[in-house]
Parts: structure tokens; sequence; C-alpha cells
């Protein structure tokens, strides 16, 4: 209430009254009338809390939302039902050979705060920090060795080895993100990540606001020299909850959102008013995650046990009401190095499973399981508890809320990846095999890697994977990487689930990516 | 000075005894006694849960998943295909659980520490009532949520913070009625004819603050009952599967639109639980609190 009343004056109540009253005496509904007077606002819903805004050590999809926002890549993706790239802050960019990109930056951006124009300086210094500051990201940028400066506004990224997939993770999306050295370095001092406290921007917006878990304002950035967003503010809201998220949107606390597969058909068949939905496949993957160095799971044959007890189709059925595909690895179809069929069935087989657990000669086992304070993964963790007490498996579900379940197996924050054991897991995905698999190598033990997973060999393939152009021969480096992961007895595949979005037609003409996730300067009023 | 025999007159008494008199002022009072019609009833069904029951209610059917009520399933099915009536009679025993579990340790421990407090030294006393305000200044739902973050989600969990929030009201209650008898008369003449504290404390003081306390506990019954739903509603109470009303509530708010029987199933028992409490506690709030006596 007080901020409202604080940007109340004569001025703005003027204008808004003149701007409704036009808009009823043009014939505008009321309600319309009302939406223009308050300046165009876009109200979205983001499916996840904004952990980091600093794009070069990101957490989340939610952060890259932001993100995408109030700083400039060289190019970003382009919305549409295709995967593809077009320039940003980038006037030109090339790839010189496998292991030089050399780009052109568009002369007079510039960052807030009387930081300067950006230059090439700012490129390197913002690719190079993810390296040098050690990263939790830092696959994303594979095998990166430096960038050159030829010039203000030429440089040239280059790799150790060819790195195919910068095209389709590294420069759209988190890492590519250019951010101000001399703000960065004036805030930090070793130019290490600095949190939720952006020290400049250069995006159409500059954060106005944030308050965790509870929404997220920005506002145009007055020095933004680029194409003028539609948008004069927009307004993110995190609901981690897709059903929740349903009942916001339906009550008008948000235009878009992404609909729960397992109320689709629902929606679908009865739609809230003026409102289009669009069907996406997802790129997200899901699976029970077990973590092989607690000693209830040290054993091979108690992880393979479990893997063969769970049937996958039932969980489906009573969580995505059987409207989500089985996953048969972490690479979703559409994407090179999906596997036709995973070496488990999903059905599993409780006679095998129990074998498996005589060969383990365990008895009486209790387990944990971990997961998200969500329906879907309640309901996922309830139907392996009564799954696993088929073969004698008592399992005692552990529901987190996302602050606690994402630090979970994370090392540098407590002792907690000690005593975690199963865990309903999803990452989102991109369109690259690499970044469905990367998080396994044996860097990112007690980072991102919470089944702690270790394989030279799985190693090996994930740094070869990169280098392939030929689709053919890459698909199978990465079918060969998910055989090892599901080998291990850690992993058990679930579903790359679904993306099912829905948006108001009267306040926007939405923009989103062929898995359905949103790009906000791409959204259009109405 | 016992409460309950000062209050009979002596026809009550030669007639039914105290106990008479108390049935005859609690039948008087018909609000009082759909109050305990109800509590007889909940309680009731959550000791012959195991029997009424007609499902195993934390047996997972995918087939009848989100059923409607039908001569099956009384009340629906949940999202997991577990049968929405039986899952709600099992659920009693978690509220009455927590609530029969925490208020008898807080009441065991605010009786004692609030003897305590009254009848010890001053520096005693004031120690005790700081640590009383410390814990009473805490916003209970803040307290609640804190603690759950650090001991995880669990029955254990709910019932300590239930029993340590509401310790400090019966402390305080016990060490004012305790100071009060404290210094009065009779106190004076026991302690003049060789009484020890013990027997000061057991056979005087302690009869004269059971009666208020035992009113404040029950009054406190259908705040703990929602308090547990609460915590459960957001996840932080029962773990899955355990059937709770909560827990039901809570699965049933994401499919609110499509299957209300489950809200109604979670909600419902949750109403009549804290109305018949509600109405019992004022009903002996009314015969037991000479304030309050209609017949006075």
């Amino acid at each position: 209430m007080k901020d409202i009343l604080g940007s109340l004056n004569r001025r703005t109540l003027l204008r808004a009254g003149a701007a409704l009253g036009g808009g009823v005496i043009a014939g505008m509904p009321l309600s319309r009338a009302i939406w223009a007077a308050q300046g165009k606002v876009l109200k979205v819903r983001a499916d996840g809390d904004v952990y980091t805004l600093d794009p070069g050590f990101y957490v989340g999809f939610g952060d890259i939302d932001v993100t995408n926002c109030i700083y400039s890549k060289l190019i970003k993706y382009k919305p549409g039902s295709e995967w593809g790239w077009e320039l940003e802050a980038a006037e030109k960019i090339e790839q010189v050979d496998p292991t030089h990109i050399r780009f052109h930056l568009r002369k007079g951006i510039t960052f807030t705060g009387g930081h300067g124009e950006m230059t090439a300086r700012d490129v390197k210094f913002s690719f190079e920090r993810v390296i040098k500051h050690n990263s939790p990201i830092k696959p994303d940028w594979g095998p990166l060795d430096h960038v050159d400066i030829e010039d203000d506004y030429t440089g040239v990224v280059v790799f150790k080895t060819p790195f195919v997939p910068v095209w389709n993770v590294a420069l759209p999306f988190g890492v590519g993100h250019i951010v101000s050295e001399d703000a960065v370095m004036k805030a930090t001092g070793n130019g290490s990540s600095f949190g939720l406290k952006p020290p400049a921007f250069s995006g159409p917006y500059v954060l106005a606001e944030l308050k965790a878990k509870q929404y997220t304002v920005l506002t145009r950035n007055p020095e933004w020299s680029g194409p003028k967003p539609g948008f004069d503010e927009i307004r993110i809201i995190p609901i981690n909850d897709d059903k929740t998220a349903e009942r916001a949107y339906k009550a008008g606390d948000v235009d878009f959102t992404r609909i729960s597969l397992d109320s689709f058909a629902t929606v679908k068949s009865n739609p809230p008013a003026e409102t289009e939905i669009e069907e996406h496949s997802s790129l997200r993957y899901y699976w029970i995650g077990m973590n092989i160095d607690h000693p209830k799971l040290k054993d091979i044959n108690v992880r393979k046990a479990i893997q063969w007890a769970i049937n996958v189709p039932q969980i489906l059925d009573a969580a995505y009401a059987g409207q989500a595909e089985v996953a048969t690895g972490t690479v979703p179809p559409s994407i090179v190095g999906h596997r036709e069929s995973a070496l488990i069935p999903p059905e599993g087989d409780l006679a095998k499973a129990k074998e498996f657990l005589d060969k383990a000669a365990v008895s009486d086992l209790n387990l944990t399981i971990d997961c998200l304070n969500e329906s879907t993964y309640s309901t996922i963790a309830q139907t392996v508890q009564a799954q696993l007490s088929q073969i004698g498996i008592t399992v005692e579900i552990n529901v987190q809320d996302s602050g606690s379940f994402w630090t979970l197996g994370v090392e540098s924050e407590g002792d907690r990846w000690k005593e975690m054991q199963l865990s309903v897991m999803y990452f989102n995905g991109l369109p690259d095999p690499h970044y469905a698999t990367s998080w396994w190598v044996q860097d990112q033990v007690g980072v991102w890697n919470w089944e702690r997973f270790r394989s030279d060999h799985f190693d090996e393939l994930s740094a070869k994977g990169v280098t392939i152009s030929d689709p053919g021969e890459r698909a199978k480096v990465y079918h060969e990487m998910q055989d090892l992961m599901e080998e291990s007895g850690a992993f058990r595949f679930l579903t790359y689930g679904g993306n099912p979005v829905m948006h108001r037609t009267t306040r926007m003409k939405a923009a989103t990516l062929p898995d359905g996730r949103p790009l906000f300067l791409d959204f259009k009023p109405v | 000075m016992v409460i309950v025999s000062s209050r009979l007159g002596p026809n009550d008494a030669a007639e039914a005894g105290p106990f008479g008199a108390f049935l005859r002022q609690f039948r008087k009072n018909r609000v009082g006694v759909v109050g305990a019609v109800l509590v007889i009833l909940i309680v009731a069904s959550a000791i012959f849960a195991p029997f009424v029951v007609t499902h195993d209610p934390t047996r997972i059917m995918v087939g009848p998943r989100l059923a409607p009520p039908s001569l099956d399933f009384i009340l629906g099915t949940d999202q997991l295909g577990r049968d929405t009536f039986s899952r709600a009679i099992m659920g009693s025993r978690i509220p009455l659980l927590a609530a029969s579990v925490s208020l008898s340790s807080a009441l065991a421990v605010g009786l004692v520490l609030g003897l305590i407090a009254g009848f010890g030294p001053r520096w005693l006393d004031n120690l005790l009532l700081l640590v009383f305000d410390t814990i009473r200044s805490f916003p209970s739902i803040i307290f609640a949520l804190a603690m759950i973050a650090l001991l995880g989600p669990s029955l254990a969990s709910v019932i300590l913070v239930i029993a340590t929030t509401s310790m400090p009201i019966y402390a305080r209650v016990v060490r004012t009625q305790t100071e009060a008898q404290r210094s009065s008369e009779y106190i004076a003449a026991e302690r003049s004819m060789g009484a020890g504290t013990t027997r000061i404390l057991a056979v005087h003081i302690l009869p004269n603050v059971l009666g208020p306390l035992m009113i404040l506990v029950s009054m406190d019954v259908p705040a703990v009952i929602a308090v547990e739903a609460g915590l459960s509603f957001l996840g932080m109470g029962v773990r899955p599967p355990t059937p709770d009303w909560g827990a039901i509530l809570n699965d049933g708010y994401n499919y609110i639109d499509r299957t209300p029987w489950l809200v109604i199933a979670g909600g419902i028992p949750i109403v009549l639980a804290t109305l018949g409490f509600t109405f019992l506690g004022e009903a002996l709030r009314d015969i037991f609190d000479p304030k309050l006596r209609k017949d006075l």
C-alpha cells in the first residue's frame, strides 16, 4: 500500500484519469481501459525463485528469466517453434574455425551507473570469470580457454578444443550474458559472484525491486538504446507449484503460466476466458537419484534392486494422469543423443528386484527419499514409497521447500549431502545433449552431481562429445554416457514431463521457445 | 479451599454429589452438550478407526484416481486412488494425538515451573518469568516454522513446537494462582502447624490451580488441532503417506476445481473437531468459572 501511495501524485492521477476516460469514451471495455491506464505491465509466473542475478553463477532457469531482461548477450534465442538464435549485443558473429568465434559488438550499448560503454573487454571478463572463479555452471563453457581482444568492439572466443554446444548452450543462455568489468570489480574486488545485487545493467530493463519468494519487478532501462520492448514493467511472480500457478492465473494475478500436465486436459477442454493454450514438449528431465556414497546405497545390488522395483508408467499415471511419456535417459526426444529405450524396462520387474536385494544380503532396509514440497514430486515420492515396500524396503519421505531442497547435495552448503539417500530430481534442459549430461562428470560431484556418480570413461566421453559435429557420431557418445549412468544403478529415469502454457490474449502476445519457456523480452502487449 | 467443593451447596452435595451437580449443570448448557457429542464422536472414531475404515487408507490404486463419491468410496478417492473416507477417519488420530501429547506435556511442565516460580525465591521467579516471556514473544507460527526447519517435518516436531509454545501460558497461570494462595491465611496457618512446602503445594495449592488450568487446556485443544492441520497443510506436519486432515486438505486444494469432495473431506472434520472442543471448553468454563456461572 505504501508503494502505491508513494507512486501516486497529482500528475499520475490526472494521466490515469485521462487515459481511463479516453479509453471508456473510445468504446474500450472498462477492464481494458483500466489496464491501459495503468501502463503496460506484464504479469508473469516464473516456476522458480530467483537465487542469484549473477549470470555467470546462475542456479535455476528462474534466474535466467530475469537476467535475460537486464543484461545483453552476444546472441539470444529466437522465439518460435524451431530452435535458433539471433543477434543481440553482437553486430556480427562468426565461427572462424572449430575453436575460434569472432564477434563484433554493436556500438552504443551502455552500462547503467556510469560504467561506460560495453566493450570487448567486458565480454572477455564476463566469459573468463566463469572458469576463473570455478562457477558451479562452468560446464556451460566447456573447454573455453580465453577471449582475445582485437579492438574495443571486436574479440575472439578461443576454445582449447572444438565446442559444438557453444551456439545452443553458452552464448544465448546464462553464461553468455555480458556484465560490466568495471562495475563488478568495484563491487566484488576480485570479479567473483555478486549474487542478488547487480552492480550495473546492460539490458532493456533494470531491476526495480526483488522480494525473495514474492516478486521481481523490472522497469524500463532509461539508458537502453536498442529496440524498445513492449511492456513498461514486468512483474515476475515465482510460483513453484503448477497447480497453485493455475489458480493464480484464474484469479488474474498472472497472465502467463505453465500448466501442470495433470490438469492440462481439463484446462484445455474448459479454458479460462480469453486464454490461449499452447502445448510444448519439454527439455526437462526427471529421475530418481541415489547417493552412491551413502553406506546404505554403496552396494550396487541395492541400487539395482531399487531401479528394478520402480514401475515408471505407474508413477506417471499417478503424478501426471498418464499424460507424460516415459524417459529413456536425460536426453529428451528431438535432441541428438536421445536413446530409443532405457536399459531397464520402464515397468521394472519385482522378481528381479528381489534377486538383487538377495544378492546384497540386506534385510529391513529403511531409506529416505527427498522431494520438493509440490504436489507432483510428493505424488512421485509416495508412489515410489509404495513400490519399494513391495520388495521390503521401507521409505520415509522428506518433503522440503525449494530453498532447502536445492542445496541438499551441495557440499559447500554443509553436510546434508552425507545423509541424502534417494531423491526425486529434475533438471531443466537446453537443446544440446551436453547440457543433459555434463552435470555428472567427476568435477561436479557435490556440486550438481548429487548421486556422486564417478566414471573416468564418462568424463572422457563428455569431453569428446562436445567436439563432434556429426550428429550420428555425437549421438553414439551420448547414448553410451546415459548407459553408463544407468548401469551405475544411481539413476532411474522417469519422464521429460511436458510444458503446456497458457496466456491471456487480452493482455499479450506471448513469445516462447520450442520447449515452451517464455522469452519475456519478446512478449508484445495487445 | 478446593474450588469444586466450595461451589456446591449443601443440598446439591447431599442429593447427587459433586459429579451429579456438574452433570446437572452441564445438561442445561445445550451448546456444551452438542460439543460433548461431537467430541465423543471424534474421539470414538479415532479410537475405533481401524474398525470403521472401509479401505486401507494408504493403499495406492491408480485406477480409481480422483473418483467421485460412490458406494465403494463414500467420499471419493484422492490423486493416488486412496479412499478419502478411510483417510479422513484415520486422519482423526493425528490431531488428537498431537493435542493430547503436546498439551499434557505442556501442562505437566508448566505446572511444575509455575509452582516453582510462584512458591520459590524471587530471583528464580524473575528468571522463569523471563524464560516464559521470551518464548511467548515469538509469533507462534514463525516459531513453529523455524523449529520445523531445524528439526525436519514430523509429528514429533509438531508436538514439540506446540508443547513449547503452550507451556509458558500454563506456567504463568499456575504462578499467578500460586502467588495468590501463598500469602493467604490458611497457608500461613498450615505453615504454623509445621506443614512442609511439598505438603502445602500438593494438598492446598495444586487442587486450586488445576480447575482453571483444565478449562484453559480444553479451550486450547481446537487451537492445537488447527495448528497441526495448518502445518500439515503446508507440508510441515506428518510425513506422507500418513493420513491427516491437513494433508487431505492440501491434496484436495490441488484438485479443488475437479474434485471438491477432497477439500470437504479434509475440512469438515477440522470444523467439527474445533467446534466440538470449543463448545465443550466454553461449557466447562461456564460451570467452573464462578464469575461466569449463570446461577450465581
